[in-house]
């Protein structure tokens, strides 16, 4: 039996109210700092500075379906409830393509509202999950994954009927190797059905070399932005995790001493700092707070292919409401991103 | 002639050989140590399952480790025969079975590194690699039979030794796809934003500095609430008061090793207002110019307005990445990068355990708002 307790602990780092306490605070103090030594800023930066604007772009709703019936879906979050209008043209999806009226009560759901219609269901996603991280154990159909040091270790088996279709993308289903896949929750584990990506070819602890960067790093990094389960994120948080915490205080993943692996060569922020991150393939964009480090996306040189070919490397790890304000379909995994940083 | 010429260069092999071996071992240790792990090998231990890999790559280290001393201790009198002969033989093989380890490597996984010198050996394995290890096989079965090495006599001899050297040298590093890795780490200049800069070294800098030494008598505490980095300048805060007004001081601090661009700013605690320098009693001026020491709560004075704009260096970095490029409110407006006021308690958040830096608690007050980060239900 794979033991999936592990040495989970949450930390500081872990995304909750205190990191939006400080997130917030820092930004404030920052542009104290900023504006004391420049005068007043630009005013065109402050515009792009702006977070999502309210009305032009999805909103997430999750929580757990109360019930459920042919034109309404009700969705509890604590003792609040939320009643969502179905009409002909949402879709859902629970594994695979689904009818929405078929979401069942008791599934946890997340639904993206229309922009225009903030009542209106546009699409249910009900029970999906993801697992993305290192292989550390295997016993037959069933993987144990290591996540982080801040989130819990996760099950995950491969039922017969998905086997071939993640074993295509993911060849080495052995400990020392990357994992990513989507699928349904179920009690204490994950049940896969979609590859997320393609497996890198090499285990973890032979990573790529990065190129080395001389000169300004580019305000713009192109890569990959995937999204991740909540664990201590309040529901729908618009934030991002990104890969290259400042080493001084970074992820808790980071080992003593030494630099932390890395594929992407990205500059160093912290907690609070602010970026703009872009979905080419939706051509939407919006402002995001990093609210936590991605220290398992930095293990990836992969590449998301939902709209041409991005550039290597995952530069942001996003919390569902952000994939989903910025266009993304959580079954695809990733879309196509960049991300400008500092403004 | 031509023979004591041949018997000069197999002569020379032994001490190459053994410097080949001993830095191959010496760079895998050093990657060991870095990494911290035996498991995060390269090269040819990527042949073997998980679980072999660890004591392969020991065998391996210890192999090399051993062929070289061996080379050089039973290279003189002390190993006349069959010792001698036996270890050059041991060193062939290992040269043999790393060419054919290669070749396999190359074929099986042709974007892994040969691992040969640890670190600098992340190049995939090419025809250089497989050379060089061949020509050192070679090279080890050319010093099979030779007889006990004698010093060379100064002058001709010497020089031709050092010639042998230096021919033989130059052949290696053409074969040696590591040198030009290590030529360009030799001359890489990290971008200020990838800079590794310990918190340590920011804050030894800013207690130098002379930001710090007109600051530091509104300080209330001798560590940071706050500390955290962005791209190229790091960021400090520290709790300060004047008169009874709870402020704090924010210092951004450039990122290079020696005397660093620092900037500062108060700010109010309660309303996030960015405020005017009190001018320092004369009294602390003196005293605080001559050591920076914490002032205690409640001794600022809250006098005049300084119109000093708080800056340390007149060479402040250019460029689109710090707080002289920066966007955000006006100074004195109270609000947040987003247009929303931030509440007093967000200027009263503990501080960041990851520091290692006791933390300042203050109770934020019943109106503030924890949650200022945009959620979902504000689109």
């Amino acid at each position: 039996m794979l033991d999936v307790q592990g040495d989970f602990r949450c930390c500081d780092r872990c995304t909750g109210n205190a990191t939006a306490v400080r997130a917030s605070r820092r930004r404030m103090l920052k542009a104290a700092v900023r504006t004391t030594h420049d005068g007043s800023s630009d005013p065109e930066a402050d515009q792009a500075a702006d977070f999502p604007t309210p009305g032009k772009l999805p909103r997430a709703v999750t929580g757990t379906v109360r019930d459920v019936s042919p034109h309404v879906l009700v969705i509890g979050n604590g003792a609040s409830e939320t009643r969502i209008a179905l009409t002909s043209d949402a879709t859902a999806w629970r594994g695979a393509p689904l009818d929405p009226s078929g979401v069942q009560p008791g599934d946890q759901a997340v639904v993206r509202l229309r922009p225009s219609q903030r009542s209106v269901a546009d699409r249910i996603w009900a029970n999906i999950g993801r697992v993305t991280g290192v292989i550390i154990e295997r016993e037959a159909d069933s993987l144990l994954v290591d996540e982080g040091k801040t989130k819990p270790r996760q099950l995950v088996t491969i039922p017969g009927a998905a086997s071939g279709r993640v074993q295509v993308r993911f060849p080495n289903l052995e400990p020392g190797y990357l994992l990513d896949v989507i699928g349904v929750r179920r009690p204490g584990e994950l049940e896969a059905r979609i590859p997320a990506t393609s497996q890198p070819a090499y285990p973890v602890d032979q990573m790529p070399t990065p190129p080395m960067v001389t000169g300004r790093v580019p305000a713009a990094i192109s890569g990959s932005a995937t999204w991740h389960e909540p664990v201590d994120e309040p529901p729908g948080l618009l934030g991002v995790s990104y890969p290259a915490l400042d080493p001084g205080s970074g992820c808790a993943e980071d080992p003593v001493g030494s630099v932390a692996p890395q594929f992407v060569r990205m500059p160093y922020l912290a907690v609070g700092s602010v970026l703009q991150v872009s979905n080419d393939c939706a051509k939407s964009s919006c402002t995001l707070s990093v609210t936590g480090c991605a220290a398992i996306a930095r293990l990836f040189n992969d590449r998301c292919v939902t709209c041409g070919t991005s550039p290597r490397g995952r530069i942001a790890d996003l919390t569902q409401a952000s994939f989903i304000a910025l266009g993304g379909e959580l079954e695809r995994g990733c879309f196509n991103a960049t991300i400008t940083i500092g403004r | 002639m031509l023979g004591h010429a041949v018997l000069e260069i197999r002569e020379a092999q032994v001490p190459l050989l053994s410097a080949m071996l001993l830095g191959g071992c010496a760079a895998k240790l050093a990657r060991i140590l870095r990494v911290g792990s035996m498991d995060a090998g390269l090269g040819p231990t990527a042949l073997f399952p998980l679980r072999l890999r660890r004591p392969v790559a020991i065998t391996t280290c210890a192999v090399e480790f051993a062929c070289g001393v061996a080379l050089i201790v039973t290279a003189g009198g002390l190993g006349r025969g069959g010792p001698a002969t036996a270890v050059r033989l041991a060193t062939s093989l290992l040269f043999l079975v790393a060419t054919c380890a290669l070749i396999e490597l190359r074929t099986s996984h042709p974007e892994t590194g040969c691992g040969c010198f640890g670190e600098f050996s992340r190049a995939p394995v090419s025809g250089r690699t497989l050379a060089r290890s061949a020509f050192f096989a070679a090279a080890a079965l050319g010093t099979i039979g030779l007889p006990p090495l004698r010093a060379p006599h100064p002058g001709a001899d010497a020089a031709r030794l050092l010639g042998i050297f230096a021919i033989e040298l130059a052949v290696i590093a053409l074969l040696s796809p590591e040198l030009g890795e290590a030529l360009t780490r030799l001359g890489y200049s990290e971008p200020c934003e990838l800079r590794r800069l310990p918190t340590v070294r920011t804050l030894a800098a800013l207690r130098r500095s002379s930001q710090w030494r007109k600051r530091a008598w509104l300080i209330t505490t001798e560590v940071p609430v706050d500390m955290w980095r962005e791209l190229c300048w790091r960021y400090v805060v520290f709790p300060a008061r004047i008169g009874d007004r709870a402020t704090e001081i924010i210092f951004a601090v450039y990122l290079r090793p020696h005397r660093p661009v620092i900037n500062s700013a108060l700010v109010d605690s309660a309303t996030g207002e960015v405020l005017a320098w009190p001018a320092a009693p004369a009294r602390r001026r003196r005293l605080f110019a001559a050591k920076p020491l914490w002032a205690g709560p409640g001794s600022a004075g809250a006098g005049g307005v300084s119109a000093d704009a708080g800056s340390d260096s007149a060479s402040a970095p250019r460029g689109g990445h710090g707080p002289a490029s920066g966007t955000g409110p006006g100074p004195g407006s109270g609000l947040g990068p987003g247009g929303r006021r931030i509440p007093a308690g967000m200027l009263s958040a503990p501080s960041d355990p990851g520091y290692h830096i006791p933390t300042v608690m203050r109770e934020p007050p019943a109106h503030s708002s924890p949650d200022d980060l945009p959620f979902s239900s504000d689109l």
